[in-house]
């Protein structure tokens, strides 16, 4: 039985949004009113339920990912747990010395130094001053920071503020680590770095919560993810199968609000971009398929006039990254020529082999002949990609592996042969030398 | 079913004692901060009080000419200077704790830890002050004693000292909590507070002796516990003798019930803060 670290069962919270009354002058009107008798109505303030319910436990040395929408009760969640606020209703319990990183850099003081601030940021997260002392050298190492040690940090780059905020919290070897959305901040190499550490964190046998709307970040530390939706818990399991889960109810969430997105990026007025939608051979408008399954993108839109030769371009990226599909009926050399009216282009490919994860397309349309965009939109159509959690990396191409005996490369660990006689050596094994 | 916290939130009185570290970090922080770039640095928690009693001795001895100074029986340079050293301990830190929390309202929403540790920290920034500004009133006593204005003795009394500052810091850390408090919840109370310190100044004997001709204005004046407690520093320090006891014992049972009341109901509040700040 793994011990459990953090318990977090039934908790519910709830704010009232405005808290209470914002000067005296309005606590003494409505005190008037309270004395006078009438009832001030319609003037409540409304009641947010940021948490409902919510239960979950972690284990030591687990990682757990927290997903979900803006406003789903993420951040409520950990300052729950951080102590910084109390729930409603439900028992908290966490076992162990907490660190909460829920703003990188909270309680840093401009005018103070980077040293400094080390100092009072290692205290307010809970360490003694020998301890910063100890790991000062590690902290700024990790940082990259070690030129501007002695800078006020006002003059540091928010890159190098936030650098330094991590690398405390990161360092502060706490039993529980709380981690809110703090990684967008930093490079691409020190937000690697930010994931090597935690990974190596949680092997140390730290317990780990990140809540985060990197999901390809989340699923690189954390194997296990809840699901928070308006403050429930929506789902609880593999990362994998919560990065899915989340991914279908946000698009569920993105199909129902479609209707308000009114720019549809259209350029020209000769052209209205309707939709582009996906089919997966069984049913249209889905929004989640499997690496590397058929799929075919429809993209309907109407033109105000004939266009003898229309080309139509089919973009595809990952969240934060160029292009990773661009496909162009024109560089195809595919003719449309197109009448006024309505249209349906339909484009089949035969598997997208890519890893798993979200996606978003655009659509773009051209009059081939002047060479005018007639529409350019936003990359808002989203497509989820499954991969059975097989892939790291871009890709997930398809692959079979195949062990082919050789004397000259296998080199299986060879039994324990020298107690008594009976060779156990199967044949291809007796050299470990490689031979050319 | 009552929500239950069993982690660092719901933990005992006593909490801020596992996080003095903290305490001291922050109270270093405040010092640092206040005298970073300024040419004169830490001289200014002398020259605050200093220029404070200039200004005074000037207004008092030249330029008006107060009756009620003549209840004044020691150079009134002295007067002023041992009345305004502390004073300025119990002000600064009491507009220090008025706004320790919504000045630090990043630290109050996004890190735990007790939060009595802002206004203990803002008492203590200003007894490092104290402290300094105490140090020049010796070499004031010395000056007073060569020019032959003041015989000055060196009396057990002295040893008393501690005990007055002590009451002090109780009494400033109290009321500093429920004022830091309620600024938490309603801003208008830092201006309020920045009023009545300035009103209290007159009537705590800090630079104008209070009257006591037993009238009706002297007795609700006498009920100010800063005025023995001021009337004690002048009583150990220059006269050489203990405080009377009554005054003195008044302010002290003041002292401790505001402290308490102001803890207890800090503690009570503080899980808000988080929320309403």
């Amino acid at each position: 039985m793994a011990d459990e670290v953090v318990r977090f069962s039934r908790v519910s919270k709830r704010f009232r949004l405005g808290a209470g009354h914002d000067s005296l002058r309005d606590l003494l009107a409505a005190g008037m009113r309270k004395i006078v008798g009438r009832r001030s109505r319609g003037r409540r303030k409304p009641i947010i339920r940021a948490l409902t319910d919510v239960d979950f436990s972690v284990d030591r040395g687990e990682a757990l990912g927290i997903i979900g929408p803006n406003g789903a009760g993420k951040s409520t969640a950990l300052k729950i747990l951080a102590g910084i606020i109390r729930p409603d209703y439900g028992e908290v319990s966490v076992n162990g010395r907490l660190a909460a990183l829920i703003e990188v850099g909270a309680g840093f003081h401009g005018d103070l130094t980077g040293r400094e601030n080390v100092y009072l940021n290692g205290a307010i997260l809970g360490m003694t001053r020998a301890e910063v002392g100890r790991k000062l050298d590690d902290i700024v190492a990790f940082a990259g920071l070690e030129k501007f040690l002695d800078t006020p940090v006002k003059r540091y780059s928010s890159g190098m503020y936030a650098r330094l905020g991590f690398s405390i919290a990161a360092h502060v070897d706490p039993d529980v680590l709380l981690v809110d959305e703090v990684l967008s901040v930093g490079d691409a190499v020190f937000r690697l770095r930010c994931m090597d550490r935690m990974n190596e964190l949680v092997r140390n046998g730290t317990t780990l919560i990140l809540v985060s709307h990197n999901l390809d970040q989340m699923q690189s530390v954390c194997r296990r993810a809840i699901v928070l939706d308006h403050g429930r818990m929506a789902f609880d399991g593999s990362s994998q199968d919560a990065v899915a889960h989340y991914m279908q109810a946000m698009s569920k969430t993105y199909m129902s609000h479609r209707g308000d997105l009114s720019d549809g990026g259209e350029i020209s007025s000769d052209v209205e971009l309707e939709s582009l939608t996906f089919h997966d051979g069984k049913r249209e408008g889905v929004v989640w398929t499997r690496s590397g399954k058929a799929i075919t993108a429809i993209a309907k839109f109407t033109l105000a006039r004939p266009v003898p030769k229309l080309v139509v371009e089919l973009n595809m990226r990952a969240m934060v990254s160029e292009n990773l599909v661009s496909i162009n009926s024109g560089r195809d050399g595919v003719t449309i020529s197109a009448m006024a009216g309505e249209q349906e282009i339909q484009l089949a490919i035969p598997g997208l082999p890519v890893r798993g994860g979200q996606y978003f397309w655009n659509v773009r349309v051209w009059d081939g002949d002047s060479g005018e965009i007639l529409c350019d939109s936003p990359f808002r159509y989203p497509l989820c990609i499954d991969d059975g959690g097989r892939a790291t990396g871009i890709l997930c191409i398809d692959h079979e592996w195949s062990v082919v005996r050789s004397k000259s490369t296998v080199s299986i660990p060879k039994p324990h042969s020298d107690v008594g006689g009976d060779s156990k050596i199967r044949e291809g094994e007796h050299e470990n030398m490689p031979v050319r | 079913m009552r929500a239950q916290v069993t982690n660092h939130a719901d933990s005992s009185m006593f909490d801020w004692l596992r996080y003095r570290h903290l305490l001291w970090s922050l109270t270093w922080r405040d010092i640092r901060v206040r005298y970073k770039q300024s040419l004169l640095g830490v001289a200014w928690a002398i020259l605050l009080p200093l220029s404070m009693m200039l200004v005074f001795t000037f207004v008092f001895t030249r330029a008006v000419q107060a009756s009620s100074l003549m209840a004044v029986d020691m150079p009134y340079a002295l007067f002023a200077y041992t009345g305004l050293v502390p004073w300025t301990f119990f002000s600064m830190s009491l507009m220090g704790c008025v706004n320790s929390l919504v000045a630090n309202r990043n630290l109050v929403t996004k890190v735990y830890f007790p939060r009595e540790v802002f206004p203990l920290s803002c008492v203590a920034s200003g007894f490092v002050d104290f402290s300094i500004a105490m140090a020049v009133l010796v070499a004031l006593m010395v000056y007073f004693h060569m020019t032959g204005d003041w015989a000055f003795v060196i009396h057990p009394s002295l040893l008393f000292v501690p005990v007055i500052v002590m009451v002090q810091v109780l009494l400033t850390i109290g009321l500093g909590m429920l004022l830091g408090m309620a600024n938490l919840f309603y801003r208008d109370v830092r201006q309020i507070a920045g009023v009545g310190v300035q009103l209290l100044m007159f009537v705590s004997a800090v630079v104008v002796p209070i009257p006591k001709d037993g009238s009706t204005l002297a007795l609700i004046l006498s009920l100010n516990p800063l005025v023995p407690l001021i009337g004690a520093y002048r009583d150990c320090l220059i006269y050489g003798h203990l405080p009377a006891t009554g005054g003195f014992l008044y302010a002290s049972v003041t002292a401790v019930i505001v402290f308490v009341s102001g803890w207890v109901l800090f503690r009570r509040a503080s899980y808000r803060f988080a929320e309403c700040i």
